[in-house]
């Protein structure tokens, strides 16, 4: 189903779209538990068991949405390549020959493993092993949708480099952003428990783990984005001339302006917070996560359409 | 919702429905060559995309000069390259018509012709 006017599918963009935040947030919660959170407020027990509670059902949700979008993305591709519709590719058999015959299928199959893994791990989250298993497996299920797009095609050796830079950048996303909609979890949990001794610190000592892991995601996104748009633009003319290069452009504006907000927030507002009236400071830094989240949906929205476009570099060699 | 979100909501969907998509593996070279002329019917043609293909969704057809299938039927595909035995068939031109779906779940197709014969 096409834009009028189009060959964009936009059920199909919608639906990875959703696929890819959901994944994205349920991985991201898990890092930001396992080094953020965990260390920060190890020894506040309370505070730390409501945030591990909440960050625990945003997994939960993610992991759902995911697994959802996830299906309804499958019969999409299925409708898409046998040329029927949805319903009928469903019955035909065409579903089952792109779940037994295609790369597209053979990943969904190992990715629905992983959300099983994840979902085992969740469950059983009161011991040290699960929590690992759940961390492990989310990662692996962000890490392994690489391999359903542009770098999963990607021929002979720059393949495999294409695939290795995908897989750290889809990592550096989860990291920032299902550490944002974390953050803003620990912030209100935080908030309500202002009376607790020593919370502050332990809040500032949580922002700064946030900040430096947020810096080293930014690095990796930096770094892998720059491969990925040389092997997908490969020229001031792919990328000034074609809508693929347009669109790319638009998508590092955002993640531009996120990092923006990030610089403020390190620079200016996280080093207010050691202060003793620091309310101001523990505001902006609520709204600026906020803002933060949006555009990071908004980028993965992006994402969701360049890759389902004729990449730039095949479009002008 | 305020009126500026509105309008960068309405501007971003905008964008969004202007920009074509689709297909991905592009036909990079054949042999023998597109629009090429050799001396004799080749036994088989290979085409290499730019993209790796799924076998179960992708072929290709060969018709001779006087519109007759000359291709045994099943194509062998490997990574980005996708081959097919030809029978004899004379001398002419012959028509190379290409479906292939690309690992990253986009299909694309298309065609081309070469001479056989002086």
């Amino acid at each position: 189903m096409n834009f009028p006017g189009t060959e964009i599918d936009g059920p199909i963009v919608a639906v990875r779209a959703v696929h890819f935040t959901a994944t994205a947030v349920t991985a991201g919660a898990l890092m930001f538990r396992a080094v953020v959170a965990g260390p920060a407020l190890r020894s506040a027990c309370k505070v730390s068991a409501e945030l591990d509670a909440r960050i625990r059902a945003i997994a939960w949700i993610g992991l759902a949405v995911s697994v959802v979008s996830g299906m309804i993305w499958l019969v999409l591709e299925a409708s898409a390549m046998g040329g029927q519709p949805w319903d009928e590719a469903v019955v035909s058999g065409t579903l089952l020959a792109v779940l037994g015959g295609t790369q597209f299928g053979s990943i969904t199959e190992i990715r629905g493993a992983l959300a099983a893994l994840v979902a085992i791990g969740l469950a059983f989250d009161n011991w040290r092993m699960p929590r690992w298993l759940a961390l492990g497996a989310a990662v692996c299920l962000i890490s392994s949708i690489a391999w359903t797009g542009h770098a999963g095609s990607t021929p002979d050796e720059l393949g495999n480099l294409h695939l290795a830079a995908d897989v750290l950048h889809l990592c550096g996303a989860a990291a920032w952003t299902g550490g944002l909609v974390s953050l803003a979890l620990l912030l209100r949990v935080v908030r309500s428990y202002r009376a607790t001794a020593g919370i502050s610190l332990m809040q500032l000592d949580a922002v700064r783990r946030f900040s430096s892991l947020g810096m080293a995601s930014v690095a990796i996104l930096i770094m892998s984005g720059l491969v990925n748009s040389w092997i997908l633009v490969g020229s001031w003319r792919g990328l000034m001339t074609t809508d693929y290069g347009w669109i790319l452009m638009f998508k590092v504006a955002i993640v531009a302006i996120m990092i923006m907000f990030a610089t403020v927030n390190r620079l200016l507002l996280v080093p207010r917070l050691v202060l003793p009236a620091h309310d101001s400071a523990l505001g902006g830094l609520m709204r600026n996560t906020v803002a933060e989240i949006a555009l990071a949906f908004l980028v993965f929205a992006v994402v969701g359409l360049l890759g389902t476009m004729h990449p730039a570099a095949h479009l002008v060699n | 919702m305020q009126r500026s979100s509105l309008i960068g909501l309405a501007s971003f969907m905008l964008l969004l429905a202007t920009s074509p998509a689709g297909a991905h593996a592009f036909l990079e070279r054949a042999d023998p060559r597109v629009g090429n002329k050799v001396a004799a019917p080749p036994r088989v043609v290979t085409l290499w995309f730019t993209q790796k293909l799924e076998p179960a969704f992708s072929n290709v057809t060969v018709t001779n000069g006087t519109g007759e299938r000359v291709d045994t039927g099943k194509a062998h595909v490997s990574g980005n390259q996708m081959s097919i035995s030809l029978r004899p068939g004379g001398s002419g031109t012959y028509h190379v018509n290409w479906h292939v779906l690309s690992v990253d779940t986009h299909t694309t197709d298309g065609n081309f012709t070469f001479q056989v014969g002086q």
